[in-house]
């Protein structure tokens, strides 16, 4: 039997009622914690060309969280920005690429990954089903937040243009993407790949591959708790909150992606609230999302969007 | 600074040591029953057991609930970063499979934590330092646990990965075969120079910060590279390279498929998770005599 359209599949997420004050209330939350920054200096990782520094600074619950930020030694501020999210399993990005292209760059490392996991670590596999039954517990609560923080920070920095930053990631850096670009709206661009936490209860149906396996495991063991799962998930599911996005997005899935399935990933792009967006689908690819190839179309869309950096006299942090 | 590769003069003496200090330790495995992995399917267990150090190291190990077994082995040596998933759905269904976390990844990280980047470079100033000489030896002993276990069947196991996955061939030739994809350690001093994406950004890194240790380095490299281990795989292999205009092109792995003693089959990648996924599935549906493989319903059709 062939397999049906996968963009005719739609979604089975609802939005919660008050979907806008739960995330509402906790922003203020967050927003009366400073961020209390440090830059720190990484010599051994820096180059003639590109300064690397390590960040910390303060979220939710106490928690310090890490980041890498790399910046172009010969820069004139303010510089256009790229923050890259990072996904599920993978370690965090340290984007001295980008910087050696002129562009301020930021790797984040929300709550349980290397560096950002001394207080709270729930693990591979573990971190998708962690106090999973209640919104105000749940795991991403923090791990969003943290992620929202990195644009907060860039905002505070001098050598930043606050109308030029863009995101990008794929898998969980696609939805972290797909997030910020939906609750800073600063972010001037958005480049997503293979979104995860989108549709994650029909990803649960269609897959049984990790990380949304996770899932499956978790209800079979215990069925009961299921109603409990799909109202914190509502909560947290990316697709309650893309149609907040007003910036050019573009996002990238594969047809015969078996991690995130192109059927969430063409529902999620469906809701997405700007116009200014393209979905590029590649048959014939997986979760890599044809990352391989698609590589060139995300660094065009940052330069038409982010624009270039303009020669002039170096400064520092 | 581009430095050439020999293999030391003392090459098998490194690693008979290694081999000594793991036969003087048992594996000492312990199994835990992990019911929220485990399914109609297959049986999931916490495996624990010890390597040089001593370290205890931890793995995913799944037997197919179909049949008493042994079944048909599939080791999986780990890639460079902190998680190693849990085998796929699929593959857990028709063989015993090890997913190895080796020291310093998550749950094999008491009391060494990885860095990443750092970990490429951990000790490297001397081959006996290196952290990778562990590494290997966790690997070799992933393989011991294996042979120990009645649900393996020790004359069907096939390994898969990176530049481990063709050392712990070489070093424990009961594999049988070798699903290999080099990215990690083959000509690393030399090819370093000729990128700057990590992980071998690593490399540069430290002989940036350290120059008067390049040397050494590349010394301690010399060790490592599965270029020198390629005259000891004699099973069958599957050689995954790049494309022409990759870094590791097949022309730039040409002497490492040269070298390797049995039969090779390379194999381009596609750049693609499912059109290579579904390429390495079949291999090992053919290598251990299924006419059909199971596949994601996503790589169906």
């Amino acid at each position: 039997m062939p397999r049906p359209n996968p963009a005719d599949y739609g979604t089975s997420v609802t939005k919660p009622a008050d979907f806008d004050d739960f995330w509402a209330a906790i922003e203020a939350q967050a927003a009366a914690i400073p961020l209390n920054a440090t830059i720190t200096p990484v010599h051994l990782r820096s180059t003639p060309d590109v300064e690397v520094f390590e960040v910390h600074y303060d979220s939710l619950d106490g928690l310090r969280i890490a980041g890498w930020y790399c910046l172009p030694r010969q820069r004139s501020g303010p510089l256009p920005t790229i923050v890259v999210f990072p996904g599920y399993v993978s370690e965090p990005t340290l984007p001295k690429n980008l910087a050696a292209q002129g562009y301020a760059a930021f790797g984040a490392a929300p709550r349980g990954k290397l560096r950002s996991n001394a207080q709270y670590n729930p693990g591979y596999p573990g971190l998708l089903v962690h106090n999973i039954l209640d919104r105000n517990t749940y795991g991403y609560r923090g791990f969003y937040v943290d992620a929202l923080r990195v644009i907060d920070f860039l905002d505070a920095q001098p050598e930043i243009d606050s109308q030029r930053i863009g995101v990008t990631g794929g898998s969980q850096g696609g939805a972290l993407t797909l997030l910020a670009a939906a609750m800073r709206p600063q972010i001037a661009a958005a480049a997503a790949g293979a979104p995860y936490l989108a549709g994650m209860m029909d990803a649960a149906v269609l897959t049984h591959t990790t990380p949304y396996e996770e899932l499956v495991e978790y209800l079979r063991l215990y069925p009961e708790r299921e109603q409990q799962v799909r109202e914190t998930l509502a909560y947290f599911d990316i697709h309650n909150f893309v149609e907040r996005i007003r910036c050019p997005i573009i996002v990238h899935i594969g047809l015969q992606d078996d991690v995130c399935p192109a059927e969430t990933g063409y529902a999620v792009y469906e809701r997405i609230g700007t116009e200014q967006k393209k979905l590029y689908a590649y048959d014939g690819y997986g979760h890599d999302s044809n990352g391989y190839g698609h590589g060139a179309v995300i660094d065009a869309f940052f330069r038409e969007h982010l624009g270039q950096q303009l020669a002039g006299s170096p400064t520092s942090i | 600074m581009i430095l050439s590769s020999e293999r030391p003069a003392d090459f098998d003496a490194y690693w008979s040591a290694v081999e000594d200090e793991l036969a003087e330790l048992p594996v000492a495995a312990e199994l835990t029953h992990l019911p929220l992995q485990s399914n109609e399917h297959s049986t999931v267990y916490a495996a624990r057991f010890t390597g040089i150090g001593p370290y205890r190291l931890f793995g995913w190990f799944s037997v197919p609930t179909n049949g008493d077994g042994p079944f048909p082995t599939v080791y999986q040596l780990p890639g460079y970063g902190s998680v190693v998933h849990v085998p796929a759905y699929e593959l857990r269904q028709r063989y015993a499979v090890l997913a190895l976390r080796h020291r310093g990844q998550r749950l094999s990280d008491k009391p060494y934590a990885a860095s990443y980047p750092g970990l490429l470079t951990d000790g490297i100033d001397d081959p006996a330092t290196y952290i990778y000489r562990g590494i290997v030896a966790d690997c070799l002993r992933g393989m011991d646990f294996l042979l120990s276990r009645p649900e393996v069947d020790a004359s069907r196991i096939a390994l898969t990965g990176n530049d481990l996955a063709l050392i712990t061939a070489a070093l424990r030739p009961q594999a049988n075969a070798l699903h290999c994809s080099p990215s990690l350690l083959y000509n690393a001093a030399s090819l370093a120079p000729k990128t700057s994406a990590y992980p071998l950004e690593e490399l540069n890194d430290y002989t940036r910060a350290y120059p008067d240790r390049a040397a050494a380095l590349a010394h301690t490299l010399d060790y490592f590279n599965p270029l020198h281990f390629a005259d000891q795989v004699r099973c069958k292999t599957l050689l995954v390279t790049g494309n022409d205009r990759d870094f590791l092109s097949p022309a730039v792995l040409q002497p490492l498929t040269d070298s390797l003693a049995g039969p090779v089959t390379p194999y381009v990648s596609a750049h693609s998770s499912y059109r290579d996924g579904v390429q390495q599935a079949e291999w090992l549906s053919s290598h251990f005599g299924y006419s059909d493989t199971l596949l994601p319903a996503q790589w169906q059709g």
